[in-house]
């Protein structure tokens, strides 16, 4: 998932000979960092359980209407009757409509894992801009920037999502946005400070008297030196994201016509699931909210490890 | 009147629960230690997660034993309730609870028979027009007292309604009621004049709460007065208001004065639930001795309740409908445009065809799951006098291949995409308000997208906490619409006439859903003129004939009243229409002060909680899963600062 952007140090490329393309040895040098890469991510046994999860999950995410057909978010064509108790029929008993719930419950993890994965890009999207930018420029600038990106910290962001779902009409795109929008300011400080540490190295000033403009600086030279930064946080974000999804959708504030995971266990309490004990209802979505959330974490954190240098000394 | 509650539009708005917040803060977490230990933790702790899953699901203890009559022997009857107060004022109240509460505070001049809806005597012992039909007149009990010891008299009930017609009384929830009415004086303390412009059937129906004149005659501007400042509140009903708090309970204690006899509880309670699960659990324990069915209990938790020792599941027809309006094109009352409804939908066959494409029967199965009549005519069947049923070649059942037929006619033809595309290349994209604290209007908008999406036509399903703002602008296609129906049908059926229309465009007004016709109008006018209800019941069904061709209300159902209450704690309750009726929310005060305490002697446990604990135990697994998640993110951030 990351090969592109290791970031790569002078020595690590390989001594190839002089008389292959620029381009071949670019690819070449790529190709290596990333088996070295997934070298070192291969010796973090928790971040290959979480891996192997995720790739498990999006499969399923993906074939679902190969899995378990694409009419079973129908409510017409339910094959069930309402709230059925698992059977060998419905594995997981069937909701309000009389729908499968694993069926369900598969299609979930498509809004789910879409919802996560848009939703952390954009956050970081706007975290590394605003990052990179305040880093770089400093003055006036920054100082303004910096305390819009505190303002935002400060805010609980729930509930600043919740005010902006709220306001927007219903749709996964209203989620994504407000998810998006709220939970950027960690990461722009994480990448401020790493173009602060970056900028102050004596290569950028060569860069700057060779005639460096700012585009240049912070494309060329600062970018690729905090993403492996920026990667290790999306993946964590997007967990908190996946998170912050289902708890929209649980307080009724996702798409009403689509299915995710939180929604299910809003369907869930609102059919009285809850007070009827039908515990095939609400245990599943909860369990494969925390199993993703979790096996994102897991990837997060040993991807970050192995990009870290500093962290990456202590092994 | 308590018609308006039911509204979506004065809904109470329930707020949700804020569980599974993602941002939980952890602290126990050493700050370094190696990544893998880390890891490890991170899966001890979800592992623990599961764990705490399975100790939780587990049965408990048994339960807390239930609340019963207090030590002082004072018997408390609480009700868990969902909605909100509006207003404790007898002239502001608009919503179900609050009207149900003056109900018991306030006499109106008249009730309805428990059993069969007709108007027996409440404040009022007599009342006969004159030859003329336009002067009423009331004689008045000279046995009601008000709750600070002064004599209720005909002098209190003509304040009340000269105030109601007065410049700020047309402000109030009641105004509707006295609009045609000239002149109102009370010649002795037992006599109540009324003199009417226009002849009115809804005479002998008058939800109308009788205030203190001199009480009330202290307060400065009535239309902004909420009657929330000293208890306890003055009145003269069965029971005597004596303590509120926003969202958390209303208290009242028995007017042991009152003429009709006390009531058999000594204190009543209306407890807030915002959640209905809280509030089944709240009675499976003991903690409420009534769950109102407003909104009714699902038929999960119905069922479950079933099952429930000393707990009685009360199910009735319901005096409300559930509908789909459509939006004829808002407007004023000087027939000024204004909104942004669908063009397509100001033809008839449009309309027709969306009413042909719904499965009415296959809604109440599904998403009622029997516990609902099947929507026909406008009002309700319980009140059997008023009801209206289409004839066989009217009515317009489920039949989708007439609908496409109707859409074609129309000019709607499919393209290649099987999309309906008007004339003007337009696609036939509707969206419909919801309300989004009513799971009915979210399933049955499920169903309705897929119904309508295989005609052609689009449906954006719009859930809203609050649909006033869209709906009073005007700036709706369809919409879920729901009221309570009265004994007296004038209210509902007023509320499509086209003096009904805002004044001004976007402003609140009576009208339900912009509706103006001029024979609609011509037929409102006639039924409330005719003192004959044969032929006064007569007109109303032409009215609901009209109403239902018009294809602007489409009656989806008629939901019951599912509400529950433990026998251990009353013993017995009235239903109204008392053969098989409802408890909450009647047109009377004749559940709360028929209600019999039991014994006291309460011997049931707490059945399975299982459901509570489950619900808990998920609610852990993410709160945990969120929490540890979190742990780790704050150790990874912690260390990247520079």
């Amino acid at each position: 998932m990351t090969t592109e952007s290791a970031p790569t140090t002078p020595e690590s490329a390989p001594q190839a000979a002089p008389q292959k393309s620029a381009r071949a040895l670019a690819r070449a040098r790529r190709r290596h960092s990333a088996a070295r890469f997934w070298r070192e991510f291969r010796t973090h046994r928790a971040g290959l359980f979480g891996l192997a999860a995720l790739v498990v999950i999006a499969l399923v995410a993906v074939f679902a209407p190969l899995l378990v057909g694409s009419d079973a978010q129908s409510v017409t064509d339910a094959p069930g009757k309402p709230m059925e108790s698992p059977s060998g029929e419905f594995p997981l008993g069937t909701d309000q409509f009389g729908r499968d719930l694993l069926g369900l419950l598969v299609y979930g993890a498509r809004m789910s894992l879409t919802v996560g994965l848009l939703a952390a890009v954009l956050s970081v999207t706007i975290g590394t801009l605003v990052g990179i930018t305040a880093g770089h420029f400093k003055g006036w600038y920054s100082t303004v920037i910096m305390r819009v990106t505190d303002w935002f910290l400060v805010m609980p962001t729930l509930v600043l999502a919740i005010a902006l779902a709220a306001v927007l009409s219903g749709s996964i795109w209203t989620i994504i946005l407000a998810i998006g929008v709220t939970t950027w300011p960690t990461t722009a400080r994480l990448v401020r400070a790493q173009t602060l540490a970056v900028e102050s190295r004596p290569y950028i000033e060569r860069a700057q008297a060779l005639g460096g403009g700012h585009g240049h600086i912070m494309s060329r030279h600062v970018l690729p030196n905090v993403m492996p930064l920026v990667l290790a946080q999306t993946t964590l974000v997007i967990s908190s994201a996946i998170l912050t999804e289902a708890t929209l959708a649980f307080l009724g504030l996702g798409d009403p016509t689509g299915v995710s995971w939180g929604g299910l266990l809003q369907d869930a309490r609102e059919a009285g699931a809850v007070s009827a004990g039908d515990w095939w209802y609400l245990a599943p979505p909860g369990l494969a909210i925390a199993v993703v959330a979790l096996a994102f974490t897991l990837c997060g954190r040993a991807v970050e490890s192995v990009l870290n240098p500093r962290l990456g000394v202590s092994r | 009147m308590d018609t308006q509650d039911q509204h979506g539009r004065t809904r109470s708005h329930r707020s949700h629960p804020t569980s599974q917040s993602t941002s939980q803060p952890t602290h126990e977490v050493p700050p370094k230690s190696p990544p893998r230990r880390r890891l490890l933790l991170a899966a001890g702790a979800a592992a623990g997660a599961l764990a705490l899953t399975a100790g939780l699901a587990s049965p408990l203890n048994p339960a807390p034993q239930q609340a019963e009559a207090k030590a002082d022997g004072k018997k408390t009857l609480t009700v868990a309730v969902a909605q909100s107060v509006d207003s404790l004022s007898p002239f502001l109240a608009q919503r179900l609870l609050s009207t149900s509460i003056i109900r018991l505070t306030n006499e109106y001049l008249t009730n309805y028979d428990a059993k069969d809806n007709h108007a027996i005597p409440g404040f009022a012992t007599k009342w006969e027009p004159s030859a003329d039909k336009l002067t009423w007149t009331y004689t008045i009990r000279d046995n009601s007292k008000w709750s600070d010891g002064k004599k209720a008299t005909a002098e209190d009930a003509a304040w009340t309604f000269n105030k109601l017609m007065s410049k700020e009384g047309t402000a109030t929830a009641n105004s509707g009621f006295v609009a045609n009415f000239k002149k109102v004086t009370a010649p002795s303390p037992t006599k109540l004049v009324v003199e009417l412009k226009k002849p009115q059937a809804t005479m002998a129906a008058l939800d109308v709460p009788i205030v203190p004149k001199h009480v009330w005659e202290k307060v400065g501007d009535i239309s902004k007065y909420n009657n929330d400042e000293s208890f306890p509140i003055v009145g003269n009903g069965p029971f005597v208001l004596t303590d509120y708090k926003t969202d958390q309970y209303v208290k009242l204690k028995a007017n042991k004065d009152f003429w009709r006899g006390a009531p058999k509880f000594d204190e009543l309670v209306f407890k807030t639930y915002k959640d209905q699960d809280a509030a089944v659990a709240a009675l499976k324990k003991g903690e409420v001795s009534f769950v109102a069915g407003q909104p009714a209990l699902t038929p999960a938790q119905a069922s479950e309740l079933k099952g429930t020792e000393n707990v009685k599941v009360n199910e009735g027809p319901g005096r409300r409908f559930f509908a789909l309006a459509t939006n004829p094109g808002a407007q004023t009352r000087d027939r000024e445009k204004f909104g942004d409804g669908h063009k397509a939908l100001l033809d008839k066959k449009v309309r027709q065809a969306l009413f042909l494409s719904v499965d009415r029967e296959a809604l109440v199965d599904k998403v009622f799951q029997g516990q609902a009549v099947e929507g026909e005519g406008y009002i309700p069947p319980r009140f059997s006098e008023y009801a209206w049923k289409p004839s066989a070649d009217q009515k317009l059942s489920y039949d989708p291949k007439k609908a496409a037929q109707l859409l074609d006619e129309a000019g709607y033809k499919k393209n290649g995409d099987g999309k309906r595309v008007g004339k003007d290349g337009k696609p036939l994209d509707f969206r419909i308000l919801c309300h989004a604290t009513d799971p009915n209007d979210k399933a049955v908008g499920k169903y309705l997208k897929e119904w309508w999406g295989d005609l052609g036509i689009g449906l954006k399903v719009n859930c809203l906490d609050d649909v006033s703002v869209p709906w009073y602008a005007g700036e709706y296609d369809l919409a879920f619409d729901g009221w309570s129906v009265n004994p007296d049908p004038d209210f509902v059926l007023g509320i499509h006439s086209c003096a009904a229309l805002p004044v001004k465009a976007k402003e609140s007004a009576a009208t339900d859903n912009f509706i103006c016709d001029k024979k609609y109008d011509e037929l409102y006018n006639k039924q409330l003129a005719e003192y004959d209800p044969a032929k006064r019941a007569e007109t109303v069904k032409e009215m609901q004939s009209w109403l239902y061709d018009s294809g602007y209300m489409n009656i989806l159902a008629y939901p019951n009243a599912v509400e529950a209450y433990r026998t251990d704690q009353i013993k017995s309750i009235t239903t109204m229409p008392t053969a098989a009726g409802n408890i909450y929310g009647q047109d009377g005060y004749w559940s709360w002060w028929s209600a019999v305490p039991a014994d006291g002697k309460s011997s049931s446990k707490d059945g399975s909680s299982t459901g509570v604990i489950i619900g808990i135990a998920a609610a852990a697994v993410v709160l945990v899963g969120g929490g540890v998640l979190f742990a780790l993110r704050r150790r990874s951030t912690a260390e990247d600062r520079e």
